[in-house]
């Protein structure tokens, strides 16, 4: 069922076709494999620990040099939260001790003081992310000394594209605190919901009230947001179509601009706090598709477009805009509108993606303090790309974002021939359009629209790195 | 097959005993109708040399003057170093452009040239080349030619004009060099930082990349990294003319 939705933006007319894409639950069971999202090509565990500080230094002095150097992105990870959710994969430690917020953010300056030089300062800061962890485990005041301190190192865009965002635990924010938030500059806000069913939120230590979270919502609401994004989840211990779909219904009604629907992925041998969830209580395979099904079938139903991945969006939000426009990118902080920007990683992990190369702090929090009071940046392991890392990573990109390649433009964009080039990537692809995940034409490839839910299936054919022993173990599965 | 497109037209087919099909020398001389004979004298003077890595010296200012070269494959620059300490940027050779012809009269080189990423030259002894262009009147020609155009290049700096005008006029002159040797006019890479650039322009770091965001703005280039796409070569040669003067 298709809808269409007008709505003006920036002094131009859209016509906004809301298609939900098919929901092709046997095609979806069968391609249920393990695989990396794509956040990065190559992934993380491609970076070597050879890439040292020298190699980074080396790399942002280069991107100095263009032309016209690009502006910048900044991710700050906050690992600390009050309490342990435990379905929780991200890197974060468990404290209610405020002063190690305290310690940590003067890590933090140091790792500013030194970063922030490196960058020619006709380099403007055209986007800013907060994430975690808890970053509102820091309050307003040190988040807005903090803010202050970056302004001061680093030149900021003034223009009305910048986004400033946090992600933000409503069960620990006043509505105070997200005015203050507002008023230091912060325009987008990211809250973590999950689901709203008591049961589920009991087996995965997570109690959150509906009344709590919409009155965060109308807080950055009123506070002059420009858009807010709720997290939901779908596979968790507990769930049920019938909770699940009365919690999409509710935040539906609060109408985020986002909603960003996540596929659980149990993987305790890697991530310890899942270790602490009852496995008996997950959703059969069965059940979890169906979860997915419903939320795709109700957000559709409610005028929200499919954006890829994981993500939905309204149709005048800029991610659905810049999809339609085609501009529409990919990194660590999922879909985003900055296509051009070098992105620093500030803080315990934080990964950058400066000019053609890839760089990540030390996970664990006591190698990277140690490292940035010594007066060193704290690289534990990165990598330069090659030519044909640059090359896929832009094929990915494209798939990831656009879900179609156009042939005759990548090749003049690369100076390739594209068969060639991928001949046997291309193969793998051959399969896949017998399926009815593409269809393949001389000029274009192009994901069908039961496809679009497999991105991450699509786009692996042209992953040089992907073999058959290191998807067990690493990536999660696909749905 | 080869899986690139791009197929440079600086050829590599030459050998000891042959010229590679696109010598700038061969074809002065072939224009003159000298013998195979005298094409082989000549050719027993060009030495393939490289490769030289980003930041290898080709020559140093004070080394004694022994040959010119012309560049095969990347890009070099020239510079000197004034008695303050600061490097000031007198050129780039781009492939099939020949360096050192300004030492042509000197006993030594008056400038280093550097290699800005990785250069490849064809380099021809001096004063065994410069005995056989009194017997050969064309390849005497042809070497003044070279020198002129050389000389021609510096001129871009010397005169007042606007930071637009001087990046147009940059932008045009690479074009034209480019077109001369068989690659795209509108479409080429970069080579150099935006430091050398403006250092090259007389201009701040930061204007040549306002100047180029403007022009990308205007639609007369498309900037990706280091690569640039002249869109309006109507445009910029306008802009250009006060500069280059044709």
């Amino acid at each position: 069922m298709t809808q269409v939705k007008a709505f003006f933006n920036a002094g131009q007319y859209y016509l906004a076709m809301i298609t939900p894409p098919p929901f092709d639950a046997d095609l979806l069971r069968r391609y249920d494999r393990p695989g990396p999202r794509y956040t990065s090509y190559p992934t993380a565990p491609q970076f070597s620990g050879q890439f040292s500080e020298t190699n980074l230094l080396e790399v942002i002095k280069r991107s100095n040099e263009d032309p016209i150097p690009r502006p910048l992105s900044i991710y700050v990870h906050v690992p600390f939260c009050a309490s342990p959710c435990f379905y929780c994969g991200c890197n974060r430690i468990i404290t209610r001790d405020e002063k190690r917020g305290e310690k940590y953010l003067e890590d933090l300056r140091k790792e500013v003081a030194m970063v922030a030089p490196l960058f020619e300062s006709d380099r403007e800061v055209m986007q800013l992310h907060f994430g975690g962890g808890t970053p509102n485990f820091l309050s307003p005041t040190q988040l807005g000394e903090f803010m202050r301190f970056l302004l001061q190192h680093f030149h900021f865009s003034h223009s009305e594209n910048r986004d400033i965002s946090i992600e933000i635990d409503p069960r620990c924010v006043k509505p105070d605190d997200i005015a203050a938030l507002a008023a230091m500059g912060f325009n987008r806000a990211s809250l973590g919901v999950q689901d709203f069913d008591p049961d589920v939120q009991e087996a995965v230590n997570r109690i959150q009230s509906v009344e709590e979270t919409l009155a965060v919502i109308k807080a950055c609401r009123d506070s002059g947001f420009k858009s807010v994004n709720v997290d939901l989840i779908y596979g968790l211990p507990k769930q049920t179509l019938t909770g699940f779909g009365k919690t999409l219904d509710t935040v539906i009604e609060a109408r985020p601009d986002r909603i960003a629907v996540y596929s659980y992925a149990h993987m305790p041998q890697l991530f310890k706090p899942q270790r602490q969830l009852d496995e008996t209580q997950l959703p059969s395979a069965e059940t979890k598709l169906s979860l997915l099904q419903l939320a795709i079938e109700k957000l559709s139903q409610a005028g929200y477009c499919y954006i890829g991945m994981d993500h939905f969006a309204l149709p005048e939000d800029e991610l659905a805009i810049a999809q339609e426009r085609g501009d529409l990118h990919r990194n660590f902080m999922g879909y985003t509108t900055h296509a051009d920007s070098d992105l620093i990683g500030l803080g315990v992990s934080s990964i950058s993606h400066i000019g053609e190369s890839f760089s990540q702090n030390p996970r664990d929090l006591p190698s990277w303090e140690a490292t940035v009071e010594s007066g060193h940046l704290p690289i534990w392991r990165g990598m330069n790309l090659s030519e044909d890392d640059v090359i896929r990573a832009d094929l990915i990109q494209r798939w990831m974002c656009q879900g179609e390649i156009d042939i005759a433009k990548f090749e003049e964009r690369h100076d390739i021939y594209f068969n060639e080039y991928f001949g046997e990537d291309l193969k793998k692809l051959q399969s896949l359009a017998e399926d009815g995940l593409v269809t393949l034409s001389p000029t274009h490839l192009k994901a069908t629209s039961r496809g679009r839910l497999l991105l991450r299936i699509i786009a692996a054919c042209f992953d040089a790195y992907l073999k058959p022993s290191a998807t067990v173990l690493q990536f999660s599965k696909t749905i | 097959m080869s899986v690139k497109r791009r197929i440079s037209p600086i050829a590599d087919d030459g050998d000891e005993i042959r010229f590679c099909s696109t010598c700038a020398f061969s074809s002065a001389c072939l224009s003159e109708g000298f013998s195979k004979n005298a094409l082989q004298d000549l050719h027993v003077l060009v030495e393939h040399i490289g490769p030289f890595h980003e930041g290898d010296h080709i020559f140093r200012e004070g080394d004694d003057f022994n040959a010119i070269a012309a560049v095969r494959g990347g890009t070099v620059k020239t510079y000197v170093v004034d008695t303050d300490g600061n490097e000031q940027v007198l050129g780039f050779f781009l492939p099939g452009e020949v360096i050192g012809l300004n030492a042509i009269h000197h006993a030594k080189y008056p400038c280093n040239a550097v290699a800005l990423d990785t250069v490849m030259l064809c380099r021809f002894s001096f004063p065994k080349m410069a005995l056989l262009a009194t017997k050969m009147p064309g390849l005497q020609t042809q070497l003044f030619r070279l020198l002129s155009q050389d000389i021609g290049k510096a001129a871009l700096l010397a005169g007042d004009y606007s930071a637009d005008q001087r990046m147009a006029a940059f932008l045009i002159a690479l074009s034209r060099r480019y077109a001369a040797r068989g690659f795209s006019a509108t479409r080429f890479h970069l080579t150099m930082s935006r430091t050398d650039m403006a250092n090259y322009l007389r201009l701040a770091p930061e204007t040549v990349s306002r100047v180029l965001r403007r022009f990308q703005t205007e639609g007369l280039v498309q900037v990706e990294r280091r690569e640039i796409e002249l869109t309006q070569l109507k445009q910029l040669e306008q802009l250009a003319r006060p500069v280059l003067r044709d």
